[in-house]
């Protein structure tokens, strides 16, 4: 057989007449090329269920994105300023609901720091307005003082005098301690960073380098 | 996690949260799970950006943290939540045909936030219902909280884990992450609130014109100090209860188009017998005798006994075996197959995305390897009676498209073609798989193309959002009919009509995006039942 086709001609290690090729057919040609980005399709597609629930499931869609980008977990870039100041600008503005996630559901880290001054006296004054009815409940402040001796700060003169000065003094001392401890948390974060950063950077130059290695091959093979 | 899932998250997060909360999202779907310093790192973001992107996906359910030794937190993403994003509308849908507008609000609710606690839906869920009605009435928080109670005793709606407390908490200091339980028992059960109240009315409709000058800030913060009793229980959608109620819906549809009405109420009356007893990923339901069958068919269903027993032997010899017959007593056990019903359901599919791609004589060739499993190339052609070659060709224009797959069998050890087998056979599962990735694929390109659609034309969009507002302004102080023309005809008849062929194009991506998702529903389901089979 590879007699017959001659030097040089593909000697198939097949039987073509078995692929369903007559002898002496021609054979396709090589595609060279990548197929075309939108094929022409043999068949129309079938057009879209319609109905009114469609209609409705349709209608809601669109409002739900529409709603979505309203709500406070839409998180815009913050965008840089526009060369002019645009007067519709004004009344495009759409205004978010707040929303204070609840951190007792979330990891304490998720805490932002600056934030977290600024929201502690809310929260607090929250407590207290409530506790401030029942401030003659010595259980409460039992509870408190608990709280504080187990952060033992060596504090505990200070939280002694406290139970007899009430609230006040105490959300203060309460705020205090968190930017003490925020403090602390920044020091050690930074130390840390600091550390691991050396090896991470090195670690991921490398890792560029990698990549754009294994492009490089790619691209080799497809040629 | 192929890449056209991960790209369809990523548009998907895009639309949902913004570009920062996209960011960080598929930072974490493509590594797997991270710590907080390292994600800030990789990303080039802020810290701040990110805890807030963070706290947000948390809040969605999107992603969950777990801590690990030395007090580590890891952040992980779950991307089959995200991609359920697509399914919303049809979740919301079906709730407003059950429960009607109460119970579609609060599932909106729940789903626009994540996650709420119970006296907050219901308060917000008011609110929204009193706006819609007329001047004079409101909703009572009673009613509102009825439905609630009933998605939770049908599950439809089910609480959070719990942040579970130390007990003994004095043994050094908090850890960085609150441990979540999920209480089995507790999961529906709804804490006792007595909400008395009626839904307020808000001033003017400051969410439904987004153009619209508002003079005031809604202050509702002001009502959200005092504590409520139900506080740190939150509540979420019960994605796979709905999933359930998909799939059974699926299934009678399926009985009433195989066979008829009746049959598919006598499937539906089994399917809500053992929608309680039967977990959702069960693959049989509880079996269920005809006696049961028959005292629980919907009353004013009139057929006796006798016609019952003969559909459901009828059902039971079906070659698709939806209904299988499990045993004799009782008048004849018979339990609904959910893998067979399925699998059947996912093989349809295929043939007729075959069919409306390749055309009916493909489709037949097809079934027909469907049916025999393996057949050589000489007896597909005998055996679906179309000419040699043509068969040829479509045979391997479907084998090019991996519907259907090649099975070598060598005669000899040296695998040399003349002396080996070909089989084609059709492998249903990886079929299923292949077409699912398409549907993501297509989901895709059809997100793609909207936003592209959107774009182009966005100043024209802009312009008639600002017309809009402004004769909705004008009309609010009672302006002339012909002041308010010569307002509309600031947008000309071309820019109008421009207008109009993008909203019937956007309509029209965004209802084929729906409906493609039907298709991922039905494939995933019988994806995930096979694999759990084997």
């Amino acid at each position: 057989m590879a007699g017959n086709k001659g030097r040089g001609r593909a000697a198939y290690t097949f039987n073509i007449e078995a692929v369903g090729f007559g002898r002496g057919e021609k054979l396709p040609d090589v595609v060279l090329k990548p197929p075309p980005l939108f094929p022409d399709t043999d068949y129309k597609p079938v057009p879209l269920k319609t109905g009114e629930s469609e209609d409705y499931m349709l209608a809601l869609k669109q409002e739900l994105r529409e709603t979505m980008k309203r709500k406070p977990y839409f998180i815009e870039k913050s965008e840089e300023k526009p060369d002019i100041e645009r007067y519709s600008k004004k009344y495009m503005q759409v205004y978010k609901e707040e929303w204070i996630p609840d951190w007792r559901r979330l990891p304490r880290e998720m805490m932002p720091r600056k934030k977290c001054r600024k929201a502690g006296p809310k929260l607090k004054n929250a407590k207290g307005t409530d506790k401030g009815s029942s401030l003659i409940n010595t259980a409460d402040i039992l509870k408190k003082i608990e709280e504080l001796e187990k952060r033992g700060e060596g504090e505990k003169s200070d939280e002694e005098n406290e139970e007899t000065e009430g609230s006040k003094e105490k959300n203060k001392d309460g705020d205090d301690d968190n930017d003490d401890d925020n403090a602390e948390q920044e020091d050690y974060d930074e130390e840390e960073q600091e550390e691991e950063n050396d090896y991470i950077n090195s670690y991921f130059e490398d890792g560029d380098d990698f990549g754009a290695d294994s492009d490089d091959n790619m691209d080799e093979a497809t040629y | 996690m192929t890449q056209a899932e991960i790209k369809l998250c990523s548009l998907l997060l895009q639309e949902h949260f913004g570009e920062i909360v996209e960011k960080i999202g598929v930072h974490l779907i493509k590594t797997g799970s991270q710590p907080l310093r390292v994600i800030v790192h990789d990303t080039g973001t802020s810290l701040d950006q990110v805890k807030k992107a963070l706290c947000v996906l948390i809040q969605h359910n999107l992603v969950i943290y777990q801590v690990h030794k030395r007090g580590v937190v890891e952040y992980e993403a779950q991307c089959s939540r995200v991609l359920r994003m697509l399914r919303f509308p049809r979740y919301i849908y079906t709730t407003k045909a059950l429960y009607g507008d109460t119970g579609e609000l609060i599932v909106e609710e729940l789903l626009l936030n994540g996650k709420m606690t119970m006296s907050a839906v219901v308060k917000k869920v008011a609110d929204r219902l009193t706006d819609t009605m007329e001047d004079g009435k409101t909703m009572d928080y009673a009613e509102v909280s009825n439905t609630f109670v009933q998605l939770a005793d049908t599950r439809f709606v089910q609480r959070c884990p719990m942040v579970h407390a130390p007990e003994n908490s004095d043994t050094g200091p908090p850890p960085p992450a609150p441990s979540l339980v999920v209480n089995e028992k507790d999961m529906y059960l709804v804490p006792k609130l007595s909400l008395i109240g009626k839904g307020k009315r808000r001033r003017s409709s400051d969410e439904d014109a987004a153009g619209e000058p508002k003079a005031k800030k809604p202050k509702r913060t002001t009502d959200n100090k005092e504590p409520t009793p139900d506080d740190g229980i939150y509540w979420q959608t019960n994605l796979d209860r709905f999933h359930q109620h998909f799939r059974d819906q699926a299934i009678v549809n399926a009985v009433a188009n195989r066979m008829d009405q009746t049959s598919s109420e006598i499937v539906r009356a089994m399917l809500r017998m053992s929608e309680v007893t039967t977990s959702s990923d069960a693959p049989f339901t509880q079996p269920l005798s005809s006696n049961e069958i028959f005292r629980s068919l919907p009353v004013g269903y009139n057929i006796s006994k006798q016609v019952l027993d003969q559909y459901l032997t009828l059902l039971a010899d079906d070659p698709l075996e939806f209904v299988g017959k499990s045993g004799d007593s009782g008048g004849g056990m018979y339990v609904i197959n959910f893998h067979k019903a399925l699998a059947s359901l996912a093989t349809a599919t295929l043939e007729s995305v075959i069919q409306e791609r390749f055309g009916s004589r493909c489709a037949r060739i097809f079934r027909l390897v469907l049916q025999k499993k393996h057949l050589e190339q000489k007896q597909v052609e005998d055996f679906a009676m179309i000419p040699a070659k043509e068969a040829k060709d479509m045979l391997y224009k479907m084998l090019s498209e991996n519907f259907i797959s090649l099975q070598e069998i060598p005669k000899t050890p040296d695998h040399a073609p003349s002396r080996t087998f070909y089989l084609y056979t059709v492998n249903v599962l990886s079929a299923a798989r292949m077409l699912l990735h398409r549907c993501y694929k297509s989901v895709t390109n059809l997100i793609e193309r909207r936003q592209f659609e959107t774009k182009e034309n966005k100043r024209l969009l802009e312009k008639s959002q600002r017309v809009e507002a402004i004769i909705a302004s004008v009309q609010a102080t009672g302006a002339e009919e012909a002041q308010l023309q010569e307002i509309e005809e600031m947008i000309t008849a071309p820019e109008r009509q421009q207008l109009e062929t993008l909203k019937r194009n956007v309509n029209k991506l965004d209802a084929s995006e729906i409906q493609v998702d039907e298709t991922i529903f039905l494939l995933e389901s019988y994806i995930e039942s096979t694999m759990k089979k084997q």
